[in-house]
């Protein structure tokens, strides 16, 4: 009797599991569910437009989705799917998909996926030119085959595109040779019609560590820069930033800060960086180097050749991460994440004086599961935090001003 | 009743742990709390926890060593925890472990979507790169090393683990 009754049961909780198991994703998945709505990301992106329309590109499901919202966050146009199939995304901990929105209103998106059972990435690009209804079928940022990921892209004053990623092709030769290859190439290509089409890809540097995000902005018209994590002499993963001296002319790369992290690894977690409107470079990055540990902030007067003292953020004990800083009409804003063991909250901290002085950290945000990287954007009146979290959803939250 | 509920929670999980491990019965999901049973579990024993990840390239060079590694010092208890973000590639995990031979260690992949916390509960200062090694004396002394391991280190901690006693 007990059996029978049982087996008629579990009949019932398998069929119920079977329905459920088609909406929800399972425990162990950072998403909150499988379908590509925005409810289910794991990764957005957001961007304003000219217009003040903001705009998310998401990864859910396997699918990148876009949408947009005229009433900062508070409800969304139906979306729009870019992708027209499940593909295996890249899930990397710094992956997302990248938007920028022209003053035309056209958009630009650029992603990654993982094109073979080795995890190699192959970076892809499309375009919408009908405010966002369709996007133009999905083509590979380069024709080359062996590995790009970590894409970014920013648009210059002209309406010029410029893509940065890491590149993995000239391991290939290095092998050939005989000789060691380590870490990865920054390589970028621009795009003169909006990011329908992109030159041929070039190379700016060699030897970046190869699992970090970048950090693209520009420092003036025609004058790109990025930061990224270098591989110095004898190992040594620490950051390096690059001013462009033309869109298809990389500079030399100069040393953010001597954080000594001598380390044959992925660190998943790369830097923030953004220009203001007087040059400023304002950088945030994460390090685990002997000098020192944990997130720092410094800025640079000089396109990058000096940098100031670096100064300390979050509360070590409570694991801060995943750093942006962004600068804006009202000021130059930082946020990152902390973890006290049960709960993770994003931190905020505004400077007035470009750079040289802080607020005390505040918590603006917090969640009980897992979450994306905290995001900074800005229209030309406020500043917002656009955040992911698995437990409570898509967030788009006002900086408020601080005393 | 309380037997057949536990009975249909009891399958359940089996139905959950077949689905998501399916192709891999091998590998242990490694969750909120596995970390103070690995702890407890090999106690007394010198071990040696090996984080690491599929689409990590230094941890792909490293794996093989490790595993000649494991294989030259059964008196180590070697354990491996697969530890990117997303943990649903069991397939590809196994693959790189058996190829690495390290198909009889005891294997574990992360099993849970808050990665924050599992990560926090086994060393609130890692952020999440890898690979990773703790290496875990007979009293319970934990050193870390961060990045690739030199197999030397290793030789020279585990000389130390049995010229104590």
């Amino acid at each position: 009797m007990i059996r029978t009754s049982l087996l008629a049961l579990v009949a019932l909780a398998l069929a119920l599991g079977t329905a459920l198991a088609q909406m929800r994703a399972p425990p162990a998945s950072e998403a909150a569910c499988e379908e590509p709505t925005l409810r289910c990301a794991t990764k957005v992106t957001p961007a304003f437009g000219p217009d003040g329309t903001l705009w998310l590109v998401w990864m859910a499901g396997g699918q990148i989705s876009v949408a947009s919202s005229q009433d900062t966050g508070r409800s969304f146009s139906p979306p729009t799917q870019v992708t027209t199939k499940r593909l295996n995304l890249d899930w990397g901990p710094d992956a997302r998909p990248k938007i920028v929105v022209d003053r035309k209103g056209g958009i630009a998106l650029a992603f990654s996926i993982f094109r073979d059972e080795a995890f190699n990435g192959q970076v892809l690009y499309t375009r919408s030119a009908d405010g966002g209804k369709s996007f133009a079928e999905l083509k590979p940022i380069t024709a080359n085959n062996e590995s790009q990921r970590f894409e970014a892209l920013a648009l210059d004053q002209d309406g010029t595109v410029l893509a940065a990623w890491l590149d993995k092709r000239n391991r290939v030769s290095a092998k050939e040779a005989g000789r060691k290859y380590e870490g990865a190439a920054l390589f970028f290509a621009s795009s003169r019609d909006g990011g329908a089409t992109y030159a041929e890809a070039r190379l700016a540097h060699e030897g970046t560590c190869e699992c970090c995000r970048l950090g693209l902005a520009f420092a003036a018209p025609g004058r790109p820069a990025v930061i990224f994590r270098n591989i110095f002499e004898g190992g040594v993963r620490d950051h390096a930033v690059m001013t462009f001296t033309a869109v298809s002319t990389p500079g030399e790369i100069r040393r953010v800060s001597n954080d000594d992290w001598q380390i044959n690894a992925c660190p998943h977690h790369g830097p923030s960086l953004t220009i203001g409107p007087n040059g400023t470079y304002h950088v945030a990055w994460y390090t685990n180097g002997k000098t020192r540990k944990g997130l720092f902030y410094a800025h640079s007067r000089d396109e990058g050749r000096t940098f100031s003292v670096p100064i300390a953020l979050g509360r070590l004990d409570r694991s801060p991460t995943r750093p942006f800083v962004l600068s804006a009409p009202a000021g130059t804003v930082m946020v990152w994440k902390e973890f006290d063991g049960e709960k993770t909250s994003v931190q905020m901290t505004i400077s007035r004086d470009d750079g040289q002085t802080w607020s005390p950290p505040k918590a603006i945000a917090s969640t009980s599961d897992t979450s994306d990287h905290p995001l900074l954007v800005s229209n030309d009146k406020q500043t917002y935090l656009s955040w992911m979290t698995k437990a409570d959803g898509y967030r788009l939250t006002a900086i408020e001003d601080q005393p | 009743m309380r037997f057949r509920f536990a009975g249909i929670a009891s399958l359940n999980v089996l139905i959950a742990s077949a689905a998501a491990f399916g192709a891999s019965p091998a590998l242990k999901p490694f969750e909120r709390g596995t970390w103070q049973g690995v702890i407890r579990g090999h106690a007394g024993r010198p071990v040696l926890v090996h984080f690491w990840g599929v689409t990590c390239g230094p941890c792909k060079v490293e794996l093989p060593l490790l595993g000649q590694f494991a294989k030259d010092h059964p008196d180590i208890d070697v354990v491996t925890v697969s530890a990117d973000l997303v943990p649903n590639l069991p397939a590809a995990t196994q693959s790189m472990l058996d190829k690495a031979g390290l198909s009889s260690t005891e294997n574990f992949i992360f099993n849970d979507g808050f990665v924050e916390r599992l990560r926090f509960e086994i060393d609130p200062a890692w952020q999440g790169d890898i690979p990773r090694t703790m290496l875990i004396s007979r009293d319970g002394t934990i050193t870390t090393i961060e990045g690739s391991a030199e197999i030397a280190d290793l030789e020279k901690w585990s000389a130390q683990q049995f010229s104590k006693h």
